[in-house]
């Protein structure tokens, strides 16, 4: 009767790890696919804020008024963010799929949450500062005698708020990469 | 002489029965050595707590000292005309309302995390607990990043301006304010950097839950 008892215990635990690692198979699938949207939401905000540049149809005799990403440092270190955030997502996208093949592999996962938090930090910080400045080209700021510069330059405006989307975005949906991966490390 | 009435019957071990006696035999020292390694990690687990909590406590110092430093910041310069007086205040710049907003927000859910952590301290298996630590430590780290990254914008411009906007630097003539709004962002981005090292820490603890 005993030996009948294990072994029926045995095999209800085979069952019972079956879904967990069904799900957590899922989980993967999901992560991968998350990625790929990440991918193109960040390459795509990159693109916009990288390819702005609007000439005024008046000039005079010295100046020319042209607005370009780089006239702002802060625009500058946004397309820059981006890229680097979309090249290291491509990068990890094998990783990813390692995870699919194999669902109990953990020091990788730990691995790859440190560096999503860090990379989705690095994200955050790139959207967060050209929001401000963004901001601050629409409404300007009379205490600092700043000017808001959409008024004149208004195609820039909107090509450069538009590009803050993606990487918003972006920021939400690495919020859910880490949840999935930490969920997964929890299920082993 | 009286030959004994016993007979032997000799029962063969099918491989079914001794696959079922095996694990009767072996299980007093497997769980014994499964309980002991079980123990090990709960340990492990229970140094990385209070290490979790102390980590927690630094970073609600860290982010309380950026929020007092923002909030605090008044200067008025010694001239004025007569029709205006210069003086520079956080919420001259809604970007720096947000940040203090913000920061208030992150020393709250760090203050009310600690009970969470100690938790984790208690019970070193426990799962529940770590997970929710994880999520919300994730999300603080973006709104910590974000009030961060925005408040350095601005600083930025402010210390260098913005000869295409035409955008003086107003830090050539509010230099205390400027100090102290530099040293408020400098310390929300330690925040951030504790706060990451929070998440792994989460994630490493959980994979030894067991």
């Amino acid at each position: 009767m005993k030996a009948g008892a294990l072994e029926l215990g045995h095999a209800s635990k085979v069952t019972a790890t079956v879904p967990q690692k069904g799900v957590n198979r899922g989980m993967s699938i999901l992560d991968l696919f998350l990625r790929i949207i990440v991918i193109i939401a960040t390459l795509g905000s990159a693109i916009a804020m990288g390819t702005t540049n609007e000439t005024l149809p008046f000039f005079t005799q010295f100046i020319r008024f042209r607005a370009k990403y780089s006239d702002l440092p802060t625009f500058t270190f946004f397309v820059v963010a981006n890229a680097i955030v979309s090249a290291y997502l491509v990068l990890s996208l094998g990783m990813s799929i390692f995870h699919i093949m194999r669902s109990r592999a953990q020091a990788s996962r730990i691995a790859l949450i440190f560096f999503d938090a860090a990379m989705m930090a690095l994200l955050t910080a790139g959207a967060s500062a050209s929001a401000a400045i963004v901001y601050l080209a629409h409404k300007g700021n009379t205490k600092a005698n700043w000017f808001p510069i959409c008024q004149q330059y208004d195609s820039f405006c909107h090509r450069t708020s538009g590009s803050l989307v993606g990487s918003f975005i972006g920021i939400i949906i690495f919020i859910l990469l880490v949840l999935f991966s930490a969920v997964a490390l929890s299920r082993r | 002489m009286e030959k004994s009435e016993s007979t032997k019957i000799d029962v063969v071990e099918t491989n079914k029965e001794r696959k079922g006696k095996a694990p009767l035999l072996g299980t007093a020292p497997v769980v014994a050595a499964a309980g002991a390694v079980e123990h090990a990690k709960g340990g492990a687990n229970r140094g990385i707590a209070i290490f979790d909590l102390i980590l927690r406590i630094a970073a609600f110092a860290s982010a309380l000292g950026a929020a007092v430093a923002m909030g605090t910041t008044e200067e008025t310069l010694p001239f004025f005309t007569q029709f205006f007086q210069f003086e520079a205040s956080y919420d001259d710049l809604p970007t720096f309302t947000f940040f203090v907003a913000a920061m208030a927000i992150v020393v709250a859910y760090l203050v009310l995390s600690v009970p969470f952590s100690i938790v984790c301290i208690v019970r070193p298996h426990a799962v529940v607990p770590r997970l929710l630590l994880i999520i919300f430590d994730t999300v603080i780290i973006a709104l910590t990043t974000g009030a961060a990254g925005s408040s350095a914008a601005i600083v930025y411009l402010a210390h260098n301006g913005n000869q295409d906007a035409n955008w003086l630097a107003i830090c050539q003539q509010f230099g205390d304010f400027c100090q102290r709004v530099s040293g408020a962002v400098v310390a929300a981005f330690v925040t951030v950097v504790i706060l990451i090292f929070l998440v792994v820490l989460s994630a490493s603890a959980l994979r030894r839950h067991r």
